[in-house]
């Protein structure tokens, strides 16, 4: 019971992270390997409003989204629009591009882990299983923003043009949609909702300038196991592979708790490169 | 082959140059110089993986680590003798590479990349798992036997082992096996079509990518004597590998070398200004704006500079320190 309740509670915080990344890879096709520095970005940005400056919780959370978005576009606009087509080039100058946010974050922070206080204190039991407030939010959060995505992909103008420019580039600017616009409203998207990940991500383990290779990972096995750009892929994979780590944790050792997600790409990929859930669509 | 005789006279050039720094500089400088040329090897190895094939690795620490590890548990746990140990470490990085090798059978592009990433982290969490009596967990290993003492003879070996490789390299890639893995790079049907035989061509390139980051890595902890998971399975450290070969310049043998000096020399003299990780955000920011200016590398600038000074062929040469 106690791994079932952590296992949904963990896999949620997980579907969160592994959002943004999904929606980069469906319409842009490119791997962002930047994308966990967002995480960092969002963390550290909500720890400096909200507990240094000793703003209101939500607003810091919107703030670190904002800026989070900021930082999206701006990548979006200086690194990948120049380097267009040349998915090599965008995946290593992302990758340095993550280096050298997270040493610009030592070079401002300093190099050691903070603690960010939890955005909603307190803990439940359930069932014999302690819960935080936190992870839960974290989880309420997670399942709210999916949801609502799922529907604006689905039922709005600009989502569906995103699944045409996810689809077929050169058909979606046939018939009016503006590929350029729709990508930069996606790297913004995708910028807020890892921002936004990353203060859950934070709290829920700690402030480090480090901790973007993490959930980079996790985003992408998600993704890769997932099939690019399907939400529910995303959804049930996120959950394989929080439950796997709870599995890992509880039953066999502590450390090994990242070793089964390894596993689960390096194994999905050769065997399966579509994904589990592979369709080239939204 | 294509073999001039000029060609010949650079690499002596070169090779006199490098032998002949000790001479010149401080112990301290000859230290950097031993980290350049280790990275040297690491981007080479890299870069004939890489960026001829096209198969961008971003688990290159994952075939280092094989080969320190190797070396380093054959000497210090089961007291073989360094000799052995070396060949050792590079046969087992050579299976490490059979083992990044199958996937990338089925998949390419982007995925084989993020194939290679889980192979590293997966290591990195192995490593500290499973047998910690013989890998030392996460604090690693230290006290490994050493094959030089002095900064000198440190220098002297490294900058051997660099120049064999580098050579050996440039001739293989002059001939006609290397011009085919190339052309894997450029377009794989194409290389189908002609009727050789692609996965032959790409087992080599893993092989002999395989066979110089064992070389190294199995020499460097022999250098540095100590190990730890954290050093070797980073993503900076693959950052640093593949940023001193895209900078230095891609499909070329000596881009590499240079990107790894001129980055190894960045990193140095940015420390008395910032002394910790900072120094990333700098040296991260440069090789952003150079990748960003010229994809090509260093190489290609110089190579564009000396050709408008003279108007004449483009020059590999060029100043190492």
């Amino acid at each position: 019971m106690q791994i079932i309740i952590q296992g949904l509670l963990l896999s949620g915080l997980y579907a969160l992270i592994a959002m943004g990344f999904t929606l980069i890879f469906s319409v842009g096709r490119v791997l962002n390997l930047a994308y966990g520095a967002y995480l960092l970005i969002g963390g550290y940005v909500y720890f400096t409003i909200s507990q240094t400056l000793g703003v209101p919780k939500l607003i810091g959370l919107f703030i670190a989204a904002i800026v989070g978005c900021m930082v999206g576009l701006l990548k979006y606009r200086l690194l990948v629009k120049p380097l267009k087509g040349n998915h090599v080039a965008v995946e290593i100058s992302t990758l340095i591009l993550a280096v050298v946010l997270q040493a610009g974050v030592v070079f401002i922070y300093g190099d050691s882990s903070k603690i960010l206080l939890p955005i909603v204190a307190g803990v439940t039991q359930v069932a014999g299983a302690s819960v935080t407030y936190n992870l839960l939010a974290a989880t309420m959060a997670s399942w709210t923003i999916l949801i609502g995505l799922y529907f604006f992909v689905r039922k709005t103008h600009v989502g569906r043009a995103m699944q045409a420019v996810s689809m077929d580039t050169r058909g979606a600017s046939i018939s009016g949609v503006d590929p350029d616009k729709i990508n930069m409203f996606t790297w913004g998207l995708s910028g807020a909702l890892g921002a936004t990940a990353g203060v859950f991500f934070a709290s829920y383990t700690q402030l480090s300038p480090s901790m973007w290779v993490a959930p980079l990972i996790i985003s992408v096995a998600v993704v890769i196991v997932g099939g690019i750009g399907s939400i529910i892929g995303t959804l049930i994979v996120a959950h394989i592979v929080g439950f796997m780590e709870v599995l890992a944790v509880a039953v066999i050792a502590p450390e090994l708790r990242g070793v089964f997600t390894m596993l689960l790409i390096i194994g999905v990929l050769v065997v399966r490169p579509q994904g589990l859930f592979g369709r080239e669509e939204l | 082959m294509n073999l001039r005789l000029t060609h010949f006279l650079m690499w002596l050039a070169f090779i006199a140059l490098m032998f002949a720094i000790p001479e010149f500089v401080s112990k301290g400088t000859l230290r950097t110089l031993i980290f350049a040329n280790f990275l040297a090897i690491f981007a080479i190895s890299w870069d004939v993986l890489s960026g001829r094939t096209g198969y961008i690795s971003f688990g290159h620490p994952f075939l280092i680590g094989i080969g320190a590890y190797t070396s380093a548990i054959l000497t210090k746990r089961f007291d073989v003798p360094i000799e052995l140990a070396i060949p050792a470490a590079v046969a087992m990085t050579m299976v490490g590479g059979v083992v990044v090798f199958l996937p990338a059978l089925r998949i390419k592009g982007s995925y084989f990349a993020l194939v290679t990433l889980a192979f590293m982290e997966l290591m990195y969490q192995l490593v500290q798992v499973i047998r910690p009596d013989l890998t030392g967990g996460t604090r690693g290993m230290s006290g490994v036997q050493t094959l030089t003492r002095g900064a000198v003879n440190g220098y002297y070996l490294s900058v051997s082992l660099m120049l064999a490789v580098a050579l050996s390299m440039w001739l293989l890639m002059r001939t006609q096996l290397g011009t085919a893995l190339s052309a894997v790079g450029m377009n794989e049907e194409s290389v189908r079509g002609s009727g050789l035989s692609v996965t032959k061509l790409k087992l080599f390139a893993f092989l002999t990518s395989a066979f110089v980051a064992g070389l190294g890595g199995a020499f460097y902890v022999h250098y540095l004597g100590s190990i730890a998971p954290r050093a070797l399975f980073d993503i900076n450290f693959l950052f640093t590998i593949i940023v001193a070969a895209l900078i230095g310049g891609a499909s070329t043998i000596i881009g590499p070398v240079i990107g790894a000096f001129f980055l190894t020399f960045l990193l140095e003299y940015l420390r008395p200004y910032l002394p910790g990780a900072e120094r990333y955000f700098i040296y991260g920011m440069i090789a952003l704006l150079l990748y960003m200016y010229e994809p090509k590398g260093l190489i290609a600038i110089f190579s564009k500079g000396w050709q408008r000074l003279r108007g004449g062929a483009g020059s590999e040469q060029s100043s190492a320190s």
